[in-house]
This record gives structure tokens, C-alpha cells and sequence, in this order.
């Protein structure tokens, strides 16, 4: 189903004696959940160009397509690259999008949504120092106009890369809980 | 037949002026219109399934829908295709629900009737000692689609056993429009249906189909942000030389210069229509000069329009229509004929899209992956055209329900009077070339009110329009 299954299970936030967690894992955590916050931020204040920032060139952005399934046929609730998404995208189709919403014509969101990203249970599946392989949880609400009201509730599955020193997304998986989405579109970023 | 709107018409025709272009907003939002719709339109007319490749083995299945009924799409033992209302006979129950996959048989989970894939009640608990062998299980199985058939692999189902067969029900049009998809060959459904529910009317979003006024605003920014051009690149070939590249960029230039004055139009049968841009001597002129072997984003390649066979199959009318079809009611083929999308009603006020995406099994790999990319970017709820569609249906949608705006009709009258059919050197349907108009929507509810106004498939046989001889 997802990168989670596939990740080495000692490289999580656990350590590997039965002690406590180090400082260092406990500084890790602290670091990846700022970065984030400061992410959901910058969504939630539109900035998108400075959001855009934070992908590396070869980044891979991806929301598949999620069906009901019976429990035999789970392996194929999601549909994988190279099939049928609702975002599957590379650096530049991810710029477009961000210049979409600056063009001043991208009714969808003019007057704006008013978003709230909220991130939660993040999880360090995997780390080689180079790149780090992280589960985290959203919901993200989306009102506009008078009274339109979207929730958005799932997963993302982000590679997150060291690029001197700060911390760049260089994949990331989104996976909502809808099947049908009860949505009249997906114009924010997740 | 009375409609309980409060316009206290009498006979549906009269919310659609034909004379004037004018619709009347009650048919957008009146509940009573509404169900008059699930019995007339969707419980009557042949409704679109899935594609063949979806469900190529025995006991495939995939949900779909007639109206609001969920329905199972398979294929028995035999390998014939079945149709079935998804609901048991005993208390009502699903007996599938999963989206797709495959079955042995149909169980409901209720009580546990148990039915086969050609829909005959095999499995009856306490059979023996409740029941006491006494009930008539050939009384008792699913209840079938009144007919089932597949065109060109596109398979179809109406409830009603008086329907015509199909290829009688799509006539030259609707023929002409899914043979715009299977004349490029072979075609497989790709894993994935998008599915997002819109707040609008049905209607407002298949009458959008032919609607190409609103893509230079509705759609600005798309075009604006550049990946059109990016993704509509020739690729795959040698680089041309510079001359050759200013040349075809003059090309591409002329075509779009020219767009919005060169529309074809046809009007078939039971409200089918294509309505959309004419493959031009522009055009023409254009994919000759692209490099061999360069590939061309699907709404704009219509190489695969001058092979023999389709020359053939589309006719004097059909080989330059690049519009958009769709079979009445709800299905349009689109992105010149890749990609399907299916209108679903979910009550007055909500639609639920879905988006089927095909290529034909000789695609080659690189090509293969560009392909979809390009159908993923477009449309479905993220769709770089199609976000900003939604909010203008559901405005549209609630603007048609208020006391007083409803009574002004909408307006369908551009270039009204002014379409002049032409009729085939040879054979084939009448066609009409023209400025981008709205003969396609005016159309499309002329359809929906005989289609309303008929009580039996004989009755809307007799009293429908066929396609005008004269200017409309």
C-alpha cells in the first residue's frame, strides 16, 4: 500500500536499547515537526511562492486515487504511480500550480479559501542521514465564501532531504481518507 | 404531464424556448423535476457502464450507476456482460460494495441470498426447513437491466426493455462520438476512476460540455501559468531546425488566431451532439510540419483522423469534428477522446463527476506515462482547467432557486437563427460549421424536455425532433 510497509523498522523515533530516547532523536523530532509547522504556515498565510521553496527540483508530489475495496483486494486501494492520480506532479507542474493561484484569474480561490493545516503524528520511519523517510497525519479545513466548509483528513509520506543544512521535501504521498471526495476541487496544497 | 414547480406548466417543452434560446431556471432546482428526471431520462435512457477492458474476466465486476440506483457491471461465466440493480430481494440490501474487483458470486450480507453471476438466486438459507422449499428461486434473482449491450467496447444498460438497441439509441452522432475514441485503436481503461461530488445541477455540467465560451475566463489562469504550453510540446522526435521550429510556431499561432471562428455542430438523435472546434486546413497545415515521430498532447493530434479506416468511420462530417461529444444524458468523451467523464445525479443540487482515463494498448511506454500525466494534470478536482469549474456550476446552481431570479429564464441564444446545416456530399449527418454558439445546449434541453414530456419509449420515438434542415 505505502512506503510505510516497505520502511526499515529500526530507523524510527524509538531507540534501539530499551533506555530512553537519545537528546539527539528527541532534538530530530523536535526539528522535523518545526519544520512542519512552519510549512503549515506558510499554506495557511498563502505564501506559496515560499512554499514552493521548500521541494527540491526532483520532487515528486502525489495524491492517488483511493477506492473501496474489499478486504482480499486492499493491496489495490490506492492507485500507484504511472496510473490515475488527483496530483502527479514534478517541480514544474507544482510551479505552475503556484503561478495558477498568482495569475489573479484562479477563481477557484478568488475570493480566497481560508485554510487551517493541522499536523500531527509525525513519525521518523527512516533516517540515513542523507534523507529522511516521514509518516505524518493532517487535516486540513478549507471554508470560502459565506458558508463552503471542505475537510480534508489523511496521511502524507514525505522524503525529506538534507540540502546544506536545511531541510528540503523531496517526495511526498498524500493519502486521503475519501474515496469519492466530497469536494468541488482540490485547489489547496496539502 | 404537470410538473409541481409552480410554474404551473403544464408540458415540460415549456421551459425551454427554442424560438427566443431561453431556459427556465426551474428545471435546475425544483425537487419534483427532479424525480421526474430519475424515471423519464436516467430509469429509461442507456446509461454508460464502464469499458470492456475494466471488466475482461469472468466475475469482474464494477459498480456504476442508473439515476441514483447503484448498479453491478459484470461478466457471467459465459464471459456475456450482466447488468444487475445492486439490491437484494429479500430485504433490500447491497449485495456488492466494493467500487471493482471480482466475484464468484453475489452475497448478501444480511441474511446470506446468495446470487450468481448471471443473477439467478443460488443460495437460500434454511432453504430446506424455513423456507420449505417453496419459494420459486427463478422469481427470486437480481433484478437485470432491461437490456445490456456494448458498442465498440463501451458497455451501456437501460432499464427499459422497450429502449431501442442501442446503436439505434445513439444513432449517427452518438456513433460518431464514440467512434472519435475507438478509431485510435485498441483501448484499455487505466487503474483509477477520479470521483468528487460538484453542488450543481446535472445538467449545468453536461451542458458545460459544449460549452468553449467560457474557457478563455473560466479557465485564464491555467493558461496563464504555463503548463499548457509545456505540456503541449511535441516530444519524442529530433529537435527541428530553427527555420522548421518558426515555422510551426507560426502554425500554431494561425490555428489559434482562427479558434473561436471555427466550430462544427452536430445535433442527433435523442439529444446527442458534438459541439466543439473544426479540424481546419490550419490545423492541417500545422501537423504536417510537426517533426516525425513527435507526439502531440490528444486534444490537438488529429493524425489518427486522415488513416483510411477512419476516414471511413467519421465520414465528410465526423473526420474534421475535434468537438466534444457527449451521449445523452450524462456521458462526455473528452480530451479528444481519452478520457471519459460521467455526470452523475445526486439530487437537484449535486452531481457526482467521475473521470476514466484510456489509452490504446499500443501506446508505447514513454509515451504511455506522458499520457496520463497530462490526463491527471487537466481535469478531475484537481485538474489545472477543471478546479475552476466547480464553484461557477454551484453558483449557477443556487442562483436558480430563488423566488424572484427564477423568474427570468437563462440565456442560450448566441448565434441563434444563424447555424445553416450542410448535408454530406455522400452520406453521414447533416453538420454545421460556425462561430462558437450554443446550438449544442439549446439542443441538449430541447432533448431533455421531449425526453420529459414522453410517457413510454413510444411516445418519445414519435414526438422527437431530428436533426434540423433548417438553420437553428
Amino acid at each position: 500500500m505505502s512506503d510505510v510497509a516497505a520502511a526499515p523498522a529500526a530507523a524510527g523515533n524509538k531507540p534501539k536499547t530499551g533506555a530512553g530516547p537519545t537528546l539527539e532523536l528527541v532534538l530530530r523530532q523536535y526539528e522535523i515537526e518545526q519544520f512542519y509547522y512552519e510549512e503549515a504556515n506558510t499554506l495557511d498565510e498563502r505564501r506559496y511562492g515560499d512554499w514552493l521553496k521548500l521541494f527540491t527540483e526532483d520532487v515528486f508530489y502525489f495524491m492517488p486515487v483511493r477506492r473501496t475495496k474489499t478486504s482480499k483486494d486492499l493491496d489495490q486501494e490506492f492507485t500507484v504511480p504511472g496510473t490515475v492520480a488527483f496530483f502527479d506532479d514534478d517541480h514544474a507542474m507544482l510551479t505552475a500550480r503556484v503561478k495558477k493561484l498568482d495569475t489573479g484569474y484562479a477563481w477557484s480561490e478568488d475570493p480566497p479559501s481560508r485554510t487551517r493545516h493541522l499536523v500531527t503524528n509525525v513519525r521518523i520511519l527512516a533516517d540515513d542521514g542523507k534523507e529522511l523517510l516521514v509518516h505524518s497525519d493532517f487535516h486540513l479545513y478549507r471554508t470560502r465564501l459565506n458558508s463552503e466548509e471542505d475537510n480534508w483528513i489523511g496521511h502524507r509520506e514525505d522524503k525529506l532531504r538534507r540540502v546544506d543544512g536545511q531541510l528540503m521535501i523531496a517526495e511526498r504521498k498524500i493519502y486521503l481518507e475519501q474515496t469519492v471526495l466530497l469536494a468541488r476541487n482540490l485547489s489547496s496544497f496539502f | 404531464m404537470a410538473a409541481d414547480g409552480g410554474g404551473g406548466l403544464t408540458q415540460f417543452s415549456g421551459y425551454v424556448d427554442v424560438k427566443a434560446g431561453t431556459v427556465d431556471r426551474i428545471i435546475f432546482s425544483d425537487q419534483a423535476i427532479y424525480e421526474m428526471e430519475l424515471e423519464r431520462i436516467f430509469a429509461r435512457a442507456w446509461n454508460f457502464m464502464c469499458h470492456e477492458s475494466q471488466i475482461p474476466n469472468k466475475g469482474d465486476f464494477f459498480l456504476s450507476f442508473i439515476g441514483e440506483e447503484s448498479v453491478i457491471a459484470t461478466r457471467d461465466k459465459t464471459g456475456a456482460l450482466q447488468v444487475f440493480l445492486n439490491t437484494c430481494r429479500h430485504r433490500g440490501n447491497a449485495v456488492c460494495r466494493a467500487e471493482s474487483g471480482n466475484a464468484r458470486s453475489f452475497l448478501c450480507t444480511y441474511h446470506g441470498w446468495t446470487y450468481g453471476l448471471d443473477g439467478k438466486l443460488i443460495g437460500v438459507p434454511g432453504y430446506k426447513d424455513l423456507y420449505h422449499e417453496e419459494l420459486d428461486k427463478d422469481q427470486w434473482g437480481l433484478i437485470p437491466a432491461g437490456k445490456v449491450a456494448s458498442y465498440k467496447g463501451f458497455v451501456f444498460a437501460t432499464m427499459d426493455p422497450d429502449a431501442p438497441d442501442l446503436p439505434e439509441f445513439l444513432g449517427e452522432v452518438g456513433r460518431m462520438g464514440l467512434d472519435t475514441c475507438a478509431e485510435r485503436g485498441e483501448l484499455v481503461v487505466i487503474d483509477g476512476v477520479q470521483k468528487n461530488q460538484v453542488g450543481c445541477n446535472w445538467k449545468l455540467a453536461v451542458d458545460n460540455v459544449y460549452d468553449w465560451y467560457h474557457a478563455p475566463l473560466s479557465h485564464a489562469s491555467a493558461f496563464m501559468s504555463g503548463y499548457l504550453a509545456r505540456e503541449s510540446k511535441a516530444e519524442g522526435a529530433e529537435e527541428p531546425d530553427p527555420a522548421q521550429a518558426a515555422k510551426l510556431q507560426a502554425a500554431v499561432a494561425a490555428v489559434q488566431a482562427k479558434g473561436a471562428l471555427n466550430h462544427r455542430i452536430l445535433l442527433g438523435d435523442y439529444g446527442h451532439a458534438i459541439g466543439g472546434p473544426r479540424v481546419t486546413k490550419e490545423n492541417w497545415d500545422m501537423l504536417a510540419l510537426l517533426p516525425k515521430g513527435a507526439s502531440l498532447h490528444p486534444m490537438m493530434d488529429h493524425r489518427w483522423r486522415d488513416s483510411p479506416e477512419a476516414r471511413a468511420t467519421l465520414g465528410e462530417a465526423g473526420r474534421d469534428a475535434a468537438g466534444h461529444p457527449n451521449i445523452f444524458p450524462n456521458l462526455w468523451l473528452a480530451s479528444g477522446g481519452t478520457q471519459l467523464s460521467l455526470r452523475l445525479p445526486k439530487g437537484p443540487h449535486c452531481t457526482e463527476i467521475w473521470w476514466f482515463t484510456m489509452l490504446t494498448k499500443e501506446t508505447a511506454e514513454a509515451e504511455r506515462v506522458q499520457q496520463i500525466r497530462q490526463a491527471n494534470h487537466v481535469y478531475g478536482p484537481a485538474g489545472m482547467l477543471e478546479q475552476d469549474d466547480g464553484e461557477n456550476w454551484d453558483q449557477s446552481t443556487r442562483q436558480t432557486g430563488g423566488v424572484v431570479s427564477r423568474r427570468y429564464p437563462l440565456n442560450f441564444a448566441m448565434g441563434l437563427g444563424r447555424g445553416e446545416p450542410t448535408t454530406p456530399k455522400i452520406s453521414g449527418p447533416r453538420y454545421i460549421d460556425s462561430p462558437i454558439n450554443e446550438y449544442a445546449q439549446l439542443w441538449t434541453y430541447r432533448a431533455w424536455a421531449e425526453w420529459m414530456d414522453a410517457d413510454s419509449w413510444a411516445s418519445l420515438k414519435q414526438h422527437r425532433t431530428r436533426t434540423p434542415v433548417d438553420a437553428v
